[in-house]
């Protein structure tokens, strides 16, 4: 079960290594700035990082063990692809994903939250080498008891206004008594380009200014800049959100983000939301993008020209219902109209509708959906149809699910693809489940696949009542 | 020197936030930082035992229903504070999709778990092709600058 933290500590390691100390004449040629400057938010990131690792070490003495809890998925996958040649790679990837949180550290209101996966092959290399990993937060976050006011200093995952980041640096969130509040990040920004001889940004900081006044008003304004090789610009972002009760069970939802380095809106999205009651929930609303505004960040070539024509814009009209007709039977629908500036690839409609019964308790559900794109060009059409069942007697749980799509203009010589997921599990501890999982596929990629994972999964939690999902 | 300025501003205000704190912060009490009681499995339903509005979360808990709605449009409610759900999920929770060089989809991860909402259900490699032209912008959200380990098998 715990075979792979050494993996996962080694590429803590890694991240110590790659993204801090080597110079960055290393790194290869950047676009649109010079190769040998070294950014100072980097420099500071080992001291803040060693901190955040170092200090729960330190008050960890004090850490009553009702305040730990860790969780461990241990995943082996099996399957096969057959190469150009006739050649066949087998692949035994073994993963493991570990989390950890120790709350009350000092006896105060201070956790330390750590999250991380390696993987080791056990056959043929499944990625770029026998082994990888990646270090996903480690981080220190104090709580105030009172106004939500927070502090995070290390490795984390930051959702704030403009900014959906994960972050090496700090954040800090304060609301006043009289409903203004002020929140500010700064740090290395923690991203993965896949572009040949480009890295990712150097730093990354902004914050947010926001109103609130509880159950009828939250707003605010943001702001991101993050430096780096983004088109020859550094990424700087204007952003504003609103949610606004309009009464009793209406609410407008809207976020808005404006790009400083291309001078012109980004992205927008308005919601309207109705919640009567504890059984239905229905919303529509309208979202717009620009390709050049929206992407110019981008690390991943299938966002740029020539993959996409940036001067293309989107703009989207949506409705989603949600609606427990019985207790446990719930109907969900779902529409969404996207047009485009530009004939290719042109004008899309996708519809969808499924039923989910909960029994057992609410412990087992079964589903069926289906969905339909509707669009200009035949090759951006398909439907597509699920069911999908859990079983949970006693300590067992079974599940099933299959998904078939039908595409209107053939991709590599089929028009259709099936995948059938079936899964077998014991829990064998309150704390140990193992199962299985056999796949089943075929599709324009596979003739016939068939794919195996067995899970382990252990859940230490030395928590009081309650706890975390 | 110019580089220092913007990290000596946010820890600057961290260090004003700290020396002020106990009486610029707002005295609603905050989301604790675990939910008192078991969580029932499935989709939750505030709703089922609260009122109203969350004294932490300062939104009325209807709005926090986990219902195909909310789901799509969780990130509105995050962008504006991740609290109240922090009371419920661990931080890890939201790293299942949103990571930087993720290897294995969730749906794969969670096979064993065909009720919950999970991305690039089926064989995506096909599908990806057809959702990436009509709206890309859904695609960029994860997979513009992280998340990207696999797609470097054909995007170079």
């Amino acid at each position: 079960m715990f075979l792979l933290p050494s993996i996962i500590l080694v590429y803590m390691n890694g991240f110590f290594c790659e993204n801090m100390f080597i110079p960055n004449t290393v790194l290869g040629v950047r676009m649109g700035r010079p190769t040998t400057v070294a950014s100072s938010g980097k420099r500071l990131l080992p001291s803040i990082v060693a901190i955040s690792l170092v200090l729960p070490l330190l008050l960890a003495v004090t850490v009553r063990a009702a305040d730990l809890s860790a969780s461990s998925s241990t995943y082996l996958r099996y399957y096969e692809r057959e190469l150009a040649g006739g050649k066949k790679n087998t692949f035994a990837p073994l993963y493991e994903y570990l989390s950890a949180d120790a709350a009350n550290l000092g006896g105060a209101p201070v956790a330390f939250h750590f999250y991380g996966w390696g993987r080791v092959d056990l056959s043929d290399a499944s990625g770029s080498g026998k082994e990888s990993g990646d270090l996903g937060s480690a981080y220190l976050e104090y709580l105030h008891p009172r106004g939500n006011a927070q502090m995070k200093l290390g490795r984390f995952f930051l959702a704030e206004g403009v900014a959906v980041e994960t972050l090496d640096g700090g954040f800090f969130k304060v609301t006043t008594p009289a409903g203004i509040g002020i929140s500010g990040y700064g740090g290395a920004p923690v991203e993965h380009s896949i572009l040949d001889n480009v890295s990712t940004g150097n730093s990354l900081y902004g914050g947010r200014v926001f109103f609130v006044r509880p159950g009828f008003v939250e707003m605010g304004v943001s702001y991101l800049k993050e430096k780096g090789p983004f088109q020859g610009k550094d990424r700087e972002l204007y952003g504003g959100d609103l949610w606004l009760r309009v009464a009793g069970p209406v609410e407008l939802t809207g976020q808005a983000a404006y790009n400083q380095s291309t001078q012109a809106m980004a992205s927008q999205r308005y919601a309207v939301r109705v919640v009567p009651g504890s059984r239905f929930d229905i919303s529509a609303g309208y979202e717009a993008y620009s390709y050049k505004d929206l992407f110019q960040t981008a690390l991943h070539p299938a966002f740029l020209s020539p993959s996409v024509d940036n001067a293309d814009k989107v703009q989207t009209i949506f409705g989603v219902l949600d609606w427990e007709v019985v207790s446990g039977l719930t109907l969900e629908l779902a529409a969404k109209n996207i047009r485009h500036d530009k004939a290719n690839p042109g004008n899309a409609n996708r519809g969808e509708a499924g039923v989910r019964y909960a029994f057992n308790d609410r412990k087992d559900v079964f589903g069926l959906s289906a969905a339909a794109v509707t669009a200009d060009r035949d090759e951006n059409e398909y439907q597509e149809f699920r069911g999908f069942a859990t079983w949970s007697p006693a300590k067992f749980h079974f599940s099933l699910d299959g998904l078939t799509q039908q595409y209107k203009k053939e991709i590599n010589g089929k028009k259709n693809a099936t995948q059938i997921v079936a899964s077998a599990g014991y829990k064998v501890l309150s704390s140990l489940s193992v199962s299985g999982d056999l796949t089943y596929t075929q599709s324009p990629t596979f003739q016939q696949d068939y794919a195996g994972l067995l899970r382990a999964t252990l859940e230490l939690g030395m928590t009081p009542p309650g706890g975390k999902k | 020197m110019t580089r220092r300025v913007p990290f000596a501003a946010v820890f600057g205000a961290v260090l004003i936030a700290l020396l002020v704190g106990c009486s610029a912060v707002s005295q609603t009490p905050s989301v604790p930082p675990r939910h008192p009681e078991d969580l029932p499995v499935g989709r939750i339903n505030c709703l089922e035992c609260h009122k109203d509005v969350s004294t932490g979360a300062l939104k009325p808990y209807a709005s926090f229903r986990h219902s195909r709605v909310f789901i799509d449009a969780h990130g509105t409610y995050a962008r504006q504070g991740q609290s109240l759900c922090a009371a419920c999920h661990a931080p890890a929770f939201c790293q299942a999709c949103h990571t930087r060089k993720e290897e294995v989809k969730p749906s794969t991860k969670m096979g064993n778990r065909p009720d919950r909402m999970a991305p690039h259900r089926g064989d995506y490699t096909i599908t990806h092709r057809i959702d990436g032209r009509i709206d890309p912008g859904s695609c960029f959200r994860c997979h513009g600058n992280k998340n990207d380990a696999n797609c470097r098998q054909c995007h170079r």
